[in-house]
C-alpha cells in the first residue's frame, strides 16, 4: 500500500514538474549568478513581469528599461526580456534602430565581461510578429538559456534558433510557471 | 487513538480536502459564463444578421446582454445601457462606471436625433499647470495618479438616458452585468495582452491583490476572470440608487481613493456632476446626412471636416488605399489636426468656430492647398473672421430595436485600465481622463475647474434620404475619427459591406505644431504603395496586420431594400454582434 502511494506521489510530482517546465533540450541550466540586470529588448511591458519573477525568486536584481553598458558594473547576469512594443518605444522616445543599437552594445559589453545572457519571452503569441521576430533572430543566438511562454513558440522559431546555436530552451505554459526555472537557473551559485 | 487510527484519519482528511478542492474547481468552471462562438477566422469579414434588432459591442457577452433586453421588449436605449453595464464587467479595462462618454440616440417615431454628453469633468480645484512638477510635466501624474482622475459621468449619463428614453428599470438592465462579474468568463487574447501591457500601472495603483491581476500576474488567455466586488457594487447601486455613486457611500470611497493617490477631487465635485443633453452636430457627404456629437467630443466635427474635404476628390478613380488616396487623406488629416490643436476645448467655457470649421467652403480652401505629388510640410490652422459664439449648448456600442430606434454610444476610462485606481472593495476602475487635457497651460484645452477635456470620440448615425443607414463608432484615441472616416468611405465609395469596411487595412497621420508626422499603416497595405508614399516624401511606420492602435469599430448598417440589419464588429479587439 505504502509503495503504491509513494509511486503515485512520484508520478504526480513528475506530472507537476512537467506542467511547470517543459524543457525542450537539456532542462534548466543553473550557471547564472547574482546580481542581475533586467532590461527589455523592444521596450515591452513584460520586463516588469521579469522583475516581479526575480523578486518572487528572491534574486538580487535591478530593472532598467533603458540599460546601457554603464549599468553592467558589478552585474553577473543580464536578463533580457525580448519583444517589441511600438507603444513602449514611443514612450521611451526610441525607434527600432536606436533600441537595437542599445541592446547590441549591451550584449557586446556583456560578452567582453563574460556576463551570461538569460533571455525571456513572456508575451506569448501576442508578442510575436515582424518587429519582435527581428529582435529574437538578432539577440537570441547570444543567450545561454531562454525561457519562453509556450504560445509564443507555436511556430517553433525558438527551437530552430536554439538548436542551431546550442541554447537551452525552457518552454512554460504560463508566465507564472517561469518562476521555477528562473529560480533554478540561479541555484548553483547563490 | 492507535497509530493506524491516526494514519487513517489523516488519509481521510487529505482525501476530503482534495475532493473539496476538486469539486470547487469543477463547479467554478461549470458556473463561468460561456462565451458565444465566433467565426474561427476572426479577421474574415463577417456581418451579424438581424431583422428586428441588433446589438454590437466590444465583447460577445456584452452584445448578448443587449440582445436579451431587446428580446424582453426593451428598446434600443434599454439595450444600450444593459450592454454598457455588461461591458464594465466583460471588458473592464476599456470603460465602466468610473469613466464617461457620449451617446447619439435616434428616436424613430419622432424622427429626432439627440445627444447625451456624459463626459467627465475636471475637479473644481484643477488649474492649467496641474501636471507641472519641478518645472516639468510629470507623465506619471497624468497616467496613474489621483490627479489623473476626472469626475466620472458614465452612471449619471446611463441613468439619464434610461429615465428619459428607456422603458426598463436600472435593476433590469444591470442584471447581466452582475451575472458576468459574479460568475466570470474566460479571458481572451486581447484581454490578456492589454493586461500585460498595463502590468506596470496595475502593480503601482491597483496592487497585486486586485482582481485585475491573477495572483499578482497578468491573466493568460483562457484564465477565468471574475469580479465579485463589481457585482456587489452593481447590486448596491441597484438597491440604493445612482445617487449613492455621486453623494453616498460610493462617492466617499471614490474621493478617498483619489485623495489617497494624491488627487484633488472633492465630494462636491461628484455631487454636482450632471450629464447634458444636446442637439447633434450635422454634416453631409453627397446624399448622406451624418449626426454626431459636439465638442468637447471632437470626433464628429473632424469626421465632417474630413468628409467635406474628401468629397472634392475622385477617390474611386484613385482606388481604395492607393498611394494617391492615402497621400491626400494624410495631408487632409494634417490640416484637421492643426485646427484641433488650435480651437478645441470645452465649449461651455471657450468659443469654438464649429460652423466655419465644418463648412464646405473651408474644406474647399484646404483642398486647394493640397498637392498631388508633394507633401506640403507645413499645415496652419484655419483662420476665420472673428470668433463665433457657439452657444447651441453644445456635445461605442450600437443598438437598434424593432421600432427602428438606434443608439450609438462611445465611452471610456481613457487609457486601458484607466488610472488603475480602484475605490475600496468596489471592483471598478477610475478613469485617467485628466490626461486628455493639454499640457500646454495656454491651450484652450488646458485643465481648468469643472471643464470637460477634449475627446476624440465620434459616435455617429448616418442617414440616406432621411432613412437611417449606418450607426458607427470606435475607440482608438486620435485614430478614432480618421478610422471612422475610412470606414464610411469604404462603404459609400468602395462598395464594401459593413464588416469588410471595418476589417479593411487602415492608416493614420497627424500634424503637431504645423509639422506632419509619420504615416502609420497596417502591414497589409502593399509594399509598392509604401514605396510610392515614401517617394512623395512621407515617412512610414508599419504596424501589425490588424492593429488595435487603429481602434476597434462597431457598427450597424440598415439595408432598407432587403429589410435586413447588418452588425459589424472589429476583430482588432473582441468585437461581436447579436441580432434577431
Amino acid at each position: 500500500m505504502k509503495k503504491i502511494l509513494i509511486a503515485a506521489l512520484l508520478v504526480f510530482s513528475l506530472l507537476i514538474i512537467e506542467a511547470f517546465t517543459q524543457g525542450k533540450k537539456e532542462g534548466v541550466l543553473s550557471i547564472f549568478e547574482q546580481p542581475i540586470l533586467i532590461t527589455s529588448a523592444g521596450q515591452n511591458a513584460e520586463v516588469h513581469l521579469a522583475s516581479v519573477l526575480a523578486k518572487r525568486a528572491e534574486l538580487t536584481s535591478t530593472l532598467s528599461q533603458n540599460a546601457t553598458v554603464k549599468d553592467l558594473e558589478n552585474i553577473k547576469t543580464i536578463v533580457v526580456v525580448i519583444g517589441t512594443s511600438l507603444k513602449g518605444l514611443g514612450a521611451a522616445g526610441l525607434d527600432i534602430a536606436q533600441e537595437k543599437e542599445r541592446i547590441n552594445l549591451l550584449v557586446e559589453e556583456a560578452h567582453k565581461k563574460n556576463i551570461p545572457l538569460l533571455l525571456l519571452h513572456l508575451g506569448g503569441e501576442a508578442r510575436r510578429g515582424k518587429l519582435s521576430d527581428e529582435f529574437i533572430n538578432t539577440f537570441l543566438p547570444h543567450a545561454k538559456m531562454v525561457i519562453v511562454v509556450k504560445s509564443g513558440n507555436k511556430d517553433g522559431l525558438f527551437n530552430k534558433i536554439c538548436d542551431k546555436h546550442d541554447i537551452h530552451l525552457i518552454e512554460v505554459e504560463r508566465t507564472v510557471n517561469a518562476l521555477e526555472p528562473f529560480k533554478q537557473a540561479f541555484i548553483s551559485k547563490e | 487513538m492507535t497509530k493506524k487510527g491516526i494514519f487513517l484519519q489523516r488519509k481521510f482528511a487529505v482525501v476530503l480536502i482534495s475532493s473539496l478542492l476538486l469539486t470547487s474547481v469543477f463547479s467554478c468552471q461549470r458556473r463561468q459564463i460561456k462565451i458565444p462562438e465566433l467565426p474561427s477566422d476572426r479577421h474574415q469579414p463577417y456581418n451579424f444578421i438581424g431583422q428586428k434588432g441588433m446589438v454590437v459591442a466590444a465583447h460577445p457577452l456584452a452584445a448578448e446582454a443587449g440582445l436579451e433586453i431587446l428580446k424582453k421588449g426593451g428598446n434600443a436605449v434599454d439595450a444600450a445601457i444593459a450592454t454598457a453595464f455588461a461591458l464594465n464587467a466583460a471588458e473592464p479595462f476599456a470603460s465602466g462606471i468610473g469613466g464617461g462618454g457620449f451617446m447619439v440616440i435616434f428616436l424613430a417615431e419622432e424622427k429626432k436625433v439627440t445627444i447625451i454628453n456624459f463626459r467627465e469633468k475636471a475637479p473644481s480645484q484643477a488649474f492649467p499647470e496641474l501636471f507641472v512638477d519641478k518645472g516639468k510635466i510629470n507623465e506619471q501624474w497624468r497616467r496613474s495618479h489621483g490627479l489623473a482622475v476626472a469626475v466620472p459621468g458614465a452612471l449619471a449619463g446611463w441613468a439619464y438616458a434610461l429615465r428619459k428614453y428607456g422603458t426598463k428599470e436600472l435593476y433590469d438592465v444591470m442584471q447581466r452585468g452582475i451575472d458576468i462579474a459574479e460568475k466570470g468568463f474566460a479571458v481572451s487574447k486581447t484581454f490578456s495582452k492589454i493586461n500585460k501591457d498595463e502590468y506596470e500601472k496595475l502593480l503601482l495603483t491597483a496592487g497585486t491583490t486586485s482582481c485585475y491581476l491573477n495572483e499578482g500576474f497578468p491573466y493568460e488567455p483562457g484564465d477565468l476572470f471574475r469580479n465579485p466586488e463589481l457585482a456587489r457594487t452593481f447590486r448596491f447601486i441597484s438597491s440604493k440608487g445612482v445617487q449613492e455613486f455621486y453623494k453616498g457611500e460610493l462617492a466617499r470611497k471614490i474621493v478617498s481613493a483619489v485623495k489617497d493617490n494624491g488627487g484633488i477631487m472633492t465630494p462636491e465635485d461628484l455631487a454636482l456632476y450632471e450629464p447634458v443633453e444636446q442637439c447633434p452636430l450635422k454634416g453631409t457627404y453627397k446624399d448622406y446626412t451624418l449626426y454626431s456629437i459636439r465638442p468637447p467630443g471632437s470626433g464628429g466635427l473632424h469626421i465632417i471636416q474630413l468628409l467635406n474635404i474628401i468629397e472634392n476628390w475622385p477617390i474611386r478613380k484613385w482606388g481604395h488605399n492607393s498611394p494617391s488616396y492615402i497621400h491626400h487623406f494624410s495631408e487632409a488629416l494634417c490640416f484637421v489636426f492643426a485646427d484641433r490643436d488650435h480651437y478645441l476645448g470645452d465649449p461651455d467655457f471657450i468659443s469654438i468656430p464649429v460652423i466655419p470649421l465644418t463648412s464646405k467652403q473651408y474644406a474647399a480652401q484646404i483642398v486647394s492647398k493640397i498637392k498631388s505629388n508633394l507633401m506640403l510640410g507645413y499645415y496652419p490652422f484655419g483662420k476665420f473672421n472673428g470668433k463665433q459664439n457657439d452657444k447651441e449648448n453644445t456635445t461605442h456600442l450600437c443598438t437598434m430595436d424593432k421600432e427602428g430606434n438606434i443608439v450609438s454610444l462611445s465611452q471610456s476610462i481613457n487609457d486601458f485600465f484607466g488610472s488603475g485606481i480602484i475605490p475600496e472593495n468596489t471592483g471598478f476602475l477610475l478613469n485617467n481622463h485628466m490626461r486628455d487635457f493639454s499640457t500646454d497651460p495656454n491651450s484652450p484645452n488646458a485643465p481648468r475647474p469643472n471643464r470637460r477635456p477634449v475627446s476624440s470620440m465620434g459616435p455617429l448615425i448616418m442617414f440616406k434620404k432621411e432613412k437611417p443607414f449606418l450607426a458607427l463608432g470606435s475607440p482608438g484615441g486620435t485614430r478614432i475619427f480618421p478610422s471612422l472616416t475610412q470606414i464610411i468611405i469604404n462603404i459609400i465609395e468602395f462598395g464594401m459591406s459593413l464588416d469588410e469596411a471595418i476589417e479593411s487595412p487602415r492608416f493614420f497621420n497627424y500634424s503637431s505644431r504645423g509639422k506632419a508626422q509619420n504615416i502609420s499603416l497596417e502591414s497589409r497595405i502593399p509594399q509598392t504603395t509604401i514605396n510610392s508614399l515614401e517617394a512623395i516624401g512621407h515617412e512610414v511606420i508599419i504596424r501589425e496586420a490588424f492593429d488595435k492602435y487603429f481602434g476597434g469599430a462597431q457598427g450597424i448598417m440598415i439595408l432598407q431594400a432587403k429589410k435586413i440589419i447588418h452588425g459589424g464588429a472589429d476583430s482588432r479587439r473582441d468585437g461581436s454582434g447579436a441580432g434577431y
